[in-house]
């Protein structure tokens, strides 16, 4: 039996140094520059594997002695220089120093040891190495699994019986010392065994073994929600006397011997079943990002394009009946979400006026401002005059000297990264391999079909910005020039054009993703950096409107202008399918 | 009208793919490109379709091997039929068919929608439906409706029949071979079979080379093995 546990530990631990190896060249030749460079004779380089063999033996060592080591180490200096001052401020009713630490170190251990348990038990995780044993090498799952708990208990045993022994030189009982690692091999086998009845549980009623995310979720806030109360009680200077802590401890290592039967009785098949529904191999996350395009593939049927609309325009169209809610959604609930906090924001400036003045002079104000708002004035009230304090100079600044701060909430309802995504994958990949699709004026005219529309997509969010923007002004005494107010809304416009023509722009000069809808390529990201580093130093810029408004009139477009020449001119080059 | 490959060459890193192809393609001809996997097939339609860049190399069109004047190879000359056919999900076939036929000024439709969709033997309960319900052979169709309609002078046909029914695979070969007319049709495939039973003349694509192979001897029993022995590397013999 040990002979065979031995071989399987072998394997394993060969298998992750090949994949460890293999990883870290493979990563090597796909980062730029270096990659290049790198030949593929690195992958049978026997003399850099057997180097890397080393250094994994020493990680293995690291985490045998160190982690474990450092876990415990902690627990245990805790409770060390907790036993000095509970002796100082007599606070352990005649227990000596010893049987304090002791104590102490238990009582913490417990909560530490538990608190793993609920979090994390890692044994049902199919890695690499156990995926390509199991599902490729057809190995038993279940000595797979005793193999790797046995030597991942060894480890945990052997480093608490070295952390064990400082505690015993800085004064903890002896029975702390030996005591803790058989509690732990416990608490760990009581995980192991809730692990398998739950599997159990859920093979009864034919559901997927997974290790619920959620669940794991809620574990980790019960264990955060627990933490200060833990901490409050250990800081008045509480401690749990020997006796009832010895109980507790026994009913635990009580469970923990169940946990180990179930464990032993537990057959190979729910052991493969929980490793078949719990891969976690990078690669197969590739797989569960694919998943991700299903989130474009919610395609609506209904109804076809009414009209004449013909070519491009029909495509066009199409595509956003087909796809109205993958679309809209962001820029409408983001309209919402500001429109309800400026119907909140009035309906309370309205309440506390009808509180303080009553209901005739609130609906006198609300009247006579109404036609003030429609009449592009200011707010004017005799009873609540216009605050003239720093805050309501401060918002007229910002609605007259820092629109191009707009620019962030509008980045943020902004869809266009995204439909341009669908667009992708439900559209272009398909198209693209038509001659057509490629050709100069097609693409151009395809182009300014999808400005148009993205820029239509974000008319919700331009108003709704544009509109608290005035609202602060309106509310700071109104327009310090006529049109004040539309030169907001035409900022705002502005603003989202800008937004849309550069992720549309990028699309056509990088088209940066891959069948899995992904965003790759270095030039991307670069220009993605400095775009982004640009705007984000330009928002801060103050300018008054009626300066603004006119020069980003011209930079509008003229960028539109020089982006639409760049995609003329190199769109049918590099808006195609990644190889 | 001859389709020129010259001094063709593609290196992906450190690996040459294509080593200095050079072969001159016939009108009328279908020409089965016949490769291992990994051979290089793929690669050379995307270098000939544009979508990925070649090392070193030209296309062009001439009217025959003493013309002096070279045309240029341009988008609209080529079509291209991948063997994972690829459709406008969003769209429903007959919306896709219309919407083609909009966007190509130039084509003179001769039929209406419906004797296309006839014509392709797609279904009548399909050409309402969203392509993204469409079956694997359905969606292949439908690629090959349009390249047929666009009529490109060159026709790239990758591996089209992998992965299709007997009976589908058996109505594409005759529309494959109904359209070789007046252009180039390139049609790879790894199956030999395939390729001796549709093609005109057989291509070998192997060490990055394109080899002609003589098809007189087609009827003779020795014609499968003299392909396999030309296709076997050194290294499978030991």
């Amino acid at each position: 039996m040990i002979s065979e546990y031995k071989n399987i530990l072998f394997k394993v631990i060969h298998l992750r140094s090949i994949i460890g190896y293999n990883s870290l060249v493979f990563a090597l030749k796909k980062t730029p520059i270096i990659g290049s460079l790198i030949p593929d004779k690195l992958y049978s380089t026997t003399f850099l594997k057997v180097i890397y063999w080393v250094f994994h033996i020493i990680i293995e060592t690291f985490k045998l002695f160190i982690g474990k080591i450092f876990g415990l180490g902690i627990i245990y200096l805790a409770a060390f220089l907790l036993s000095d001052q509970y002796i100082e401020h007599e606070l352990g009713m005649g227990m000596s120093r010893s049987a304090i630490y002791g104590t102490l170190g238990l009582f913490f251990f417990l909560v530490y040891a538990l608190c793993g348990i609920l979090i994390r038990v890692p044994y049902f995780n199919c890695t690499t190495e156990k995926e390509y044993l199991v599902f490729m090498l057809r190995m038993d799952a279940k000595k797979l699994n005793d193999t790797l708990i046995y030597y991942d208990l060894a480890k945990l045993f052997i480093g608490y019986v070295i952390a064990g022994l400082f505690a015993v030189i800085t004064g903890a009982p002896f029975w702390l010392w030996l005591g803790i690692p058989f509690l732990a091999l416990l608490i760990k086998f009581l995980g192991i065994g809730l692990q398998i009845m739950g599997f159990k549980v859920r093979t009864k009623f034919h559901r997927s073994l997974k290790i619920s995310a959620i669940a794991y979720l809620i574990r980790l806030s019960v264990v955060l929600l627990a933490i200060p109360f833990f901490i409050v009680f250990v800081a008045n200077g509480y401690f749990i006397p020997v006796i009832p802590l010895v109980i507790v401890t026994g009913l635990i290592a009580a469970a923990g011997i169940w946990g180990f039967t179930v464990f032993l009785k537990s057959d190979t098949n729910i052991h493969r079943r929980a490793l078949h529904d719990n891969i976690s191999r990078p690669e197969i996350k590739t797989t569960s990002q694919y998943d991700n395009t299903k989130s474009f593939k919610k395609i609506k049927a209904k109804g076809t394009v009414k009209g004449d609309k013909k070519g491009f325009d029909y495509l066009n169209a199409l595509f956003v009946k087909r796809h109205w809610t993958m679309l809209c959604m962001k820029p409408v609930v983001f309209t919402i979400i500001i429109a309800a906090i400026l119907i909140l924001l009035i309906g309370e400036f309205i309440y506390g006026y009808y509180t303080r003045f009553g209901s005739d002079n609130c609906w006198n104000m609300v009247l006579t401002n109404l036609v003030n708002m429609v009449t592009f004035r200011g707010y004017d009230d005799a009873l609540l005059p216009l605050g003239t304090e720093s805050a309501f100079q401060f918002f007229r600044y910002v609605a007259q000297s820092h629109l191009l701060g707009m620019m962030i909430p509008l980045s943020i309802a902004d869809n266009s990264f995204k439909t341009t995504q669908a667009m992708f994958i439900n559209c272009d990949n398909s198209l693209m391999t038509f001659s057509f699709f490629k050709q100069r004026e097609k693409i151009i005219k395809l182009f300014d079909i999808r400005l148009k529309q993205l820029i239509r997509l974000n008319i919700g969010p331009v108003i709704a910005c544009g509109l608290s923007a005035n609202l602060m002004l309106f509310a700071s005494g109104g327009q310090s020039y006529p049109g004040e107010y539309l030169v907001t809304i035409l900022v705002a416009f502005l603003l989202s054009v800008l937004t849309s023509v550069t992720w549309l722009s990028l699309y056509y000069l990088f088209q940066p993703f891959t069948t899995s809808v992904i965003a790759k390529g270095g030039a991307y990201r670069i220009t993605s950096i400095i775009i982004y580093s640009v705007a984000a130093i330009i928002v801060w810029v103050p300018m008054v409107s009626y300066i603004l408004a006119p020069v980003l009139l011209v930079v509008t477009a003229a960028y539109v202008f020089f982006m639409r020449k760049m995609v003329y001119k190199h769109a049918p080059n590099t808006w195609r399918i990644k190889a | 009208m001859e389709f020129v490959i010259s001094h063709l060459v593609k290196n992906y890193g450190s690996k040459q793919v294509l080593k200095d192809v050079d072969f001159v393609f016939e009108e009328g001809r279908i020409y089965g490109l016949l490769g291992r996997n990994g051979s290089g097939k793929t690669t050379f339609f995307n270098c000939v379709n544009g979508d990925i860049d070649y090392n070193s190399g030209s296309f062009y069109f001439r009217e025959n091997k003493d013309s002096e004047d070279k045309t240029a190879l341009m988008p609209q000359d080529i079509g291209y039929l991948v063997s994972t056919p690829t459709v406008p999900e969003f769209m429903t076939g007959r919306e896709f068919l219309k919407f083609f036929l909009e966007v190509h000024d130039e084509i003179t439709p001769d039929k209406t929608i419906d004797e296309y969709f006839d014509y392709m033997m797609v279904p009548e309960d399909d050409r309402d439906r969203l392509l993204k319900d469409y079956s694997h052979g359905t969606k292949n169709k439908m690629q090959m409706l349009l390249n047929i309609i666009a009529s490109p002078k060159l026709m790239l046909l990758d591996e089209p029949l992998t992965s299709l029914d007997v009976i589908i695979a058996e109505e594409m070969k005759n529309v494959i071979r109904s359209q070789k007319q007046g252009k180039i049709t390139i049609f790879s495939t790894h199956l030999l079979d395939v390729a001796v039973d549709l093609c005109d003349q057989i291509v070998l694509l192997h060490n990055g080379r394109l080899e002609p192979i003589d098809k007189n001897d087609l009827g003779d029993a020795a014609f499968k093995d003299k392909i396999i022995n030309a296709l076997r590397d050194a290294d499978d013999d030991q």
